[in-house]
């Protein structure tokens, strides 16, 4: 019985290590202070701004470091031979007011985005989006994209654009462009293909 | 074998039980908590498509309900209260029903008349993603994106706690 009591002793005393541990230099603190000379301000003033200032350049430092690791992993998970990435954008937006698009390649459902008004007022001012990026195999394939929304006197709209498109080694750019045809007052959907 | 061991044994096992449990209680949580909220967009029961992340630098309270929970209405109308007061210094709220029927929901939410958005998660992906495990569930996000507190279940005393903490983080 003693010796279970002497291995409960034991573990509370590991957990209450570190708290120990964090009092020790709280304690000696006061001490050091007690003994600094009359024009610490001053000196604890600019070590504060050298401070800061490698705090900034340390902050640069890690955000290019993110930027470059960013471009690396997507080199990485889509190799330029493999690729493919679909974009798309809007012209006007008159007769279409764009709620959601959903994109198939292949018939495999790869892509399902649905726009705020923010985002669609994004597009409406040039805003190329990048709608989907992945890897496709040489060959042939097809790519599918639904457009729901609003149309022509506020009524649900929902409309399908499909191309056919060879991959070939090196990297494949597909658009979605959404435009208004004026002379049918009607939006326009149309799948490019950026050869 | 001494009467003691049996006495011992329970202990030993209640020792390697009791640090199991609370751990188990404390990754309930962990998950999202102290992470950045999962950003999400969803359809509005009411009005135009929502996305989380187009409300950073605004405290946001986000609220998992569903039309067959009973506490649920009494936790919407004490955060409509609080929109109402703290909605103009950077309150945003969010309502997020888990219906499966979109229209018996959209109606429960038109019965309520909030002032904030409620919005649709028939597929309950964004529920997923927030692991919700109980209804009404409120999930507090700073003005980083941070999740800084869940609560689960809504009760008088868990709403002085609530507003305690949404005043710390608008004052944030």
């Amino acid at each position: 019985m003693r010796k279970f009591f002497r291995t409960v002793v034991l573990l509370a005393g590991l957990a209450a290590a570190p708290y120990a541990l964090a009092q020790a230099p709280a304690a000696s603190a006061p001490s050091a202070s007690a003994a600094a000379p009359a024009d610490a301000p001053a000196a604890a003033a600019s070590d504060t701004q050298s401070l800061d200032q490698s705090i900034q350049s340390l902050k640069s430092e890690a955000v290019d470091l993110n930027r470059d690791l960013f471009v690396l992993e997507e080199e990485l998970l889509f190799p330029a031979n493999t690729q493919v990435a679909v974009f798309l954008s809007m012209d006007v937006g008159d007769f279409f007011n764009l709620d959601s698009v959903s994109l198939k390649i292949d018939d495999h459902e790869v892509a399902n985005y649905l726009y705020t008004p923010r985002e669609v007022a994004a597009l409406i001012k040039g805003g190329v989006q990048r709608l989907y990026l992945g890897n496709l195999k040489v060959g042939d394939h097809e790519l599918t994209a639904f457009f729901n929304g609003k149309g022509p006197n506020d009524r649900d709209y929902k409309r399908g654009a499909t191309i056919r498109f060879k991959k070939a080694i090196g990297a494949k750019y597909l658009e979605l462009k959404i435009n208004d045809r004026q002379r049918r007052l009607q939006p326009e959907f149309e799948i490019k293909d950026w050869e | 074998m001494s009467p003691q061991q049996p006495v011992r044994a329970a202990l030993a096992s209640l020792l390697i039980v009791l640090p199991a449990f609370f751990a188990a209680a404390v990754a309930a949580d962990a998950p999202i908590v102290g992470r950045e909220a999962p950003d999400f967009a969803l359809r509005a029961a009411h009005g135009p498509n929502v996305r989380l992340s187009e409300h950073r630098g605004e405290v946001i309270v986000v609220s998992f309900w569903g039309s067959r929970c009973s506490t649920c209405a009494a936790q919407l109308q004490a955060l409509d209260r609080s929109y109402t007061i703290f909605r103009s210094a950077g309150l945003e709220i969010l309502g997020v029903n888990v219906d499966d029927d979109q229209r018996r929901a959209a109606e429960a939410a038109g019965g309520y008349s909030l002032q904030f958005p409620i919005l649709l998660d028939p597929q309950k992906g964004v529920s997923r993603d927030y692991r919700v495990d109980n209804l009404p569930m409120t999930v507090l996000i700073d003005r980083d994106g941070r999740v800084r507190y869940v609560h689960r279940d809504f009760s008088k005393p868990g709403e002085t706690l609530y507003l305690q903490e949404l005043r710390g983080l608008l004052n944030e």
